[in-house]
């Protein structure tokens, strides 16, 4: 259900102001609203010099935390964070800007020997390589040497330049060669310098290729640069293991602290947020805003106990349905609160409108285990939901998905005994199971009509939604959800008269009926309303889905069962089983969720939802990851 | 003969529309997964959106169910 809220305004002196913020965020459960008082007396609250001064500092010194935040370990925060206070604002500042100086310092260096190490290592198998053969051999002093790589399969490259080398220098070549893990060949060749301008152009012409050194040994050649690199190979570990301390001794020093700064100083700069929603006068000043109707009481309890009578709270109005501006809060049972999640993917119903989220509770499992309907697949999805919901976080996302799956789970094993299904026929075959109420396989029929019969209820109840909600606000369309609903169950008894289902006496008065509450109809709803009468019957035909799925369902399962004994090898049979049960249990989960929520979304909120609420959000406590500021 | 018939108008039910299907989801798929990139709060429609033209495929099963359990099917 939407709760009633209540518009609430604080009094008081404007020397208590900043206390009566602080009061408010630690009772966190009045959402401050821009005041509407209209009055030359007041005016919005400003901020002395002063005050702009720590809220300049507040902002700086958080935009520094935030920049180094990835290199500080998890929060460990206690829940008493104190406001801060001007002092240790102007502390936290200088703290948060000499770390970010210094952690940006060690990372940079960090980073670029990093990037040194991942280019060197790149080297590593030719440098060592080319280290072997420049080791074969001492070097002659009056020669140049050329170090080049053959790409896999290049003997045929490799012969040729001996032989066109051998004629250009007239001597013998030396020519050293080594093999790659790459596949590739090193290859070192030691020319006298009179020939080594010809070998290079020519092996240029042949495109042999030269290696070269890395951007940073430019200049050098790779003689030159073997040992270079070699050498900051083996230092660079040892200078990474330092820095990296440096930055963890810096990180355990001051990290806890600075943690502590962006809590309180974002609770801070939350508190000076409100601060500019009231109004004040010379003296004093005017607090507005939300509160559930419900801690009226708690928030008297609160403000007496810490100011007595200085601040007098004044309750406005109780709230009755109609002013859109107040903002929505769904609250339901621990039960059903996990399916407001179904309803938050849509955009929050409007204040005085209805919540479905009970509704939803009930009929998303039901559909669910219609579609799933089978007792073993309900078992495997309850084990799993329970397994994820002990690791899912308390009031998390995951913890109200696996929630609902679990009663999805639930509703599959009731619908799998009903219909007498454990892994299809499997139960049938080898424990002699029998349904409670039909067979999906065989009654496709009487299953056809179960799930329209459904859909009946489920679109007919949506209509009625719609009337009850338009009641207050929009009696004439009130009227016209009222009367769809009543044509739609009409049409219905009718065709049951016309086969012969219900006594075919009925058939004329309700027809007559019928034409009788048409044009009073069309007077509430207009003339689009036979259209929507017929887009009710057919959103009730779209229930056949959950018949059609259902027998898609069991169909492969049955199938999977069979796959066993049809492979001949009993092994092969038993693990194709497995296989095409797992495809169908993640198909059976999948597809009933889609289509559930399709039911819902269409044929369901279609009749009575109206979006467009505005979000609560109380002035309270900020906090790592849920936040806290109203904005 | 009759029986080859009548199953092969049941595979047309099904068949037929599960080609229409796939058309325009194929068409709507892209579209959407575009549309979340930028608006991820879309989540909903994405899902509505794509479940939409399988009415077609359901409604087509349904006949061929339909066309099948008739007398003679």
């Amino acid at each position: 259900m939407i709760l009633r809220m209540v518009k609430v305004r604080l009094l008081g002196s404007l020397t208590r102001l900043p206390a009566a913020i602080r009061a408010l965020q630690d009772l966190g459960t009045i959402q401050v609203v821009a005041s509407e008082v209209d009055s030359d007396l007041v005016a919005p609250v400003r901020r002395t010099p002063a005050q702009e001064r720590e809220v300049r500092m507040a902002t700086s010194a958080l935009a520094d935390i935030e920049h180094v935040l990835p290199h500080l370990p998890a929060p460990v925060i206690s829940d008493d964070v104190g406001p801060a206070g001007r002092q240790e604002i102007a502390a936290w500042a200088r703290q948060a800007r000499r770390f970010r100086r210094q952690a940006d310092q060690l990372t940079g260096h960090i980073q670029e020997l990093e990037d040194e190490l991942a280019l060197l290592a790149k080297y590593q198998d030719l440098l060592k390589a080319f280290q072997s053969l420049f080791d074969r051999a001492e070097i002659p002093a009056d020669t140049v040497s050329f170090c080049v790589t053959f790409a896999e399969g290049g003997e045929q490259a490799l012969r040729e330049l001996r032989s066109e080398v051998s004629k250009l220098s007239g001597e013998p070549l030396d020519l050293r060669v080594r093999g790659l893990p790459t596949g590739e060949t090193a290859g070192l060749l030691v020319v006298p310098v009179a020939s080594a301008q010809p070998i290079e152009a020519m092996m240029s012409a042949a495109r042999v290729e030269e290696v070269r050194v890395p951007p940073s040994y430019r200049g050098e050649s790779v003689a030159q640069a073997l040992p270079d690199m070699r050498h900051r190979l083996e230092l660079i570990p040892g200078e990474l293991s330092r820095l990296r301390s440096e930055l963890e001794g810096l990180v355990s020093a001051e990290g806890g602290e600075l943690h502590l700064a962006r809590v309180a100083l974002n609770d801070r700069l939350v508190a000076e947020q409100a601060m500019q929603l009231p109004r004040a006068t010379p003296h004093a000043f005017v607090v507005e805003g939300w509160l559930p109707d419900r801690d009226r009481d708690s928030l008297q309890r609160h403000v007496s106990e810490r100011f007595g009578d200085d601040i007098v709270v004044e309750f406005l109005e109780t709230e009755e349905w109609e002013d859109t501006s107040a903002p929505v809060v769904l609250s339901n049972p621990g039960l059903f609160r996990p399916f407001e999640t179904i309803v938050r993917f849509l955009p929050l119903p409007r204040y005085g409108s209805i919540d479905p989220t009970p509704f939803v509770a009930f009929f998303f499992p039901v559909f669910f285990g219609l579609i799933l309907g089978d007792a073993g697949y309900g078992i495997v999805l309850v084990a799993l939901s329970a397994g994820l919901w002990r690791r899912a976080e308390p009031e998390s996302t995951l913890r109200s998905v696996t929630h609902i799956a679990a009663v999805c789970g639930l509703f599959a094993i009731i619908f799998g005994v009903l219909f007498g299904e454990v892994f299809g026929d499997l139960g049938t075959r080898t424990l002699g199971l029998k349904p409670l109420w039909f067979h999906r396989d065989e009654a496709l029929l009487p299953f056809l009509g179960l799930a329209v019969a459904i859909g009946f209820v489920h679109v007919v109840l949506g209509l009625v939604l719609g009337a009850v909600s338009a009641f207050h606000h929009q009696p004439r369309h009130a009227l016209g959800r009222g009367l769809s609903a009543l044509v739609v169950v009409l049409i219905l008894l009718a065709i049951l008269a016309a086969a012969e289902v219900l006594p075919a006496r009925f058939f004329t008065p309700i027809v007559i009926v019928i034409l009788v509450v048409f044009p009073v109809l069309v007077f509430a709803e207009g003339i689009i309303a036979p259209v929507e009468i017929l887009a009710a019957l057919s959103n009730i035909f779209s229930y056949a889905r959950v018949m059609a799925l259902g027998t898609a369902s069991v169909m492969m399962a049955i199938v999977a069962n069979r796959m066993a004994g049809e492979m001949g090898s009993a092994v092969v049979g038993v693990l194709f089983a497995l296989l095409f049960h797992l495809v169908n249990f993640v198909l059976g989960v999948f597809s009933p969720t889609i289509h559930s929520l399709r039911l819902h979304y269409v044929e369901f909120f279609g009749k009575f939802y109206s979006p467009g609420g505005a979000r609560y959000q109380p002035l309270r406590h900020w906090q790592p990851g849920a936040g806290g500021a109203q904005t | 003969m009759e029986y080859v018939w009548i199953s092969f108008a049941a595979a047309a039910a099904v068949g037929i529309p599960a080609l229409g299907t796939a058309w325009a989801q194929s068409r709507i798929g892209p579209a959407m997964a575009a549309a979340l990139a930028e608006k991820p709060e879309l989540s909903a429609t994405a899902v509505l959106m794509i479940a939409i033209p399988e009415t077609m495929v359901v409604l087509g099963f349904v006949i061929g169910i339909v066309i099948m359990l008739r007398p003679g099917g």
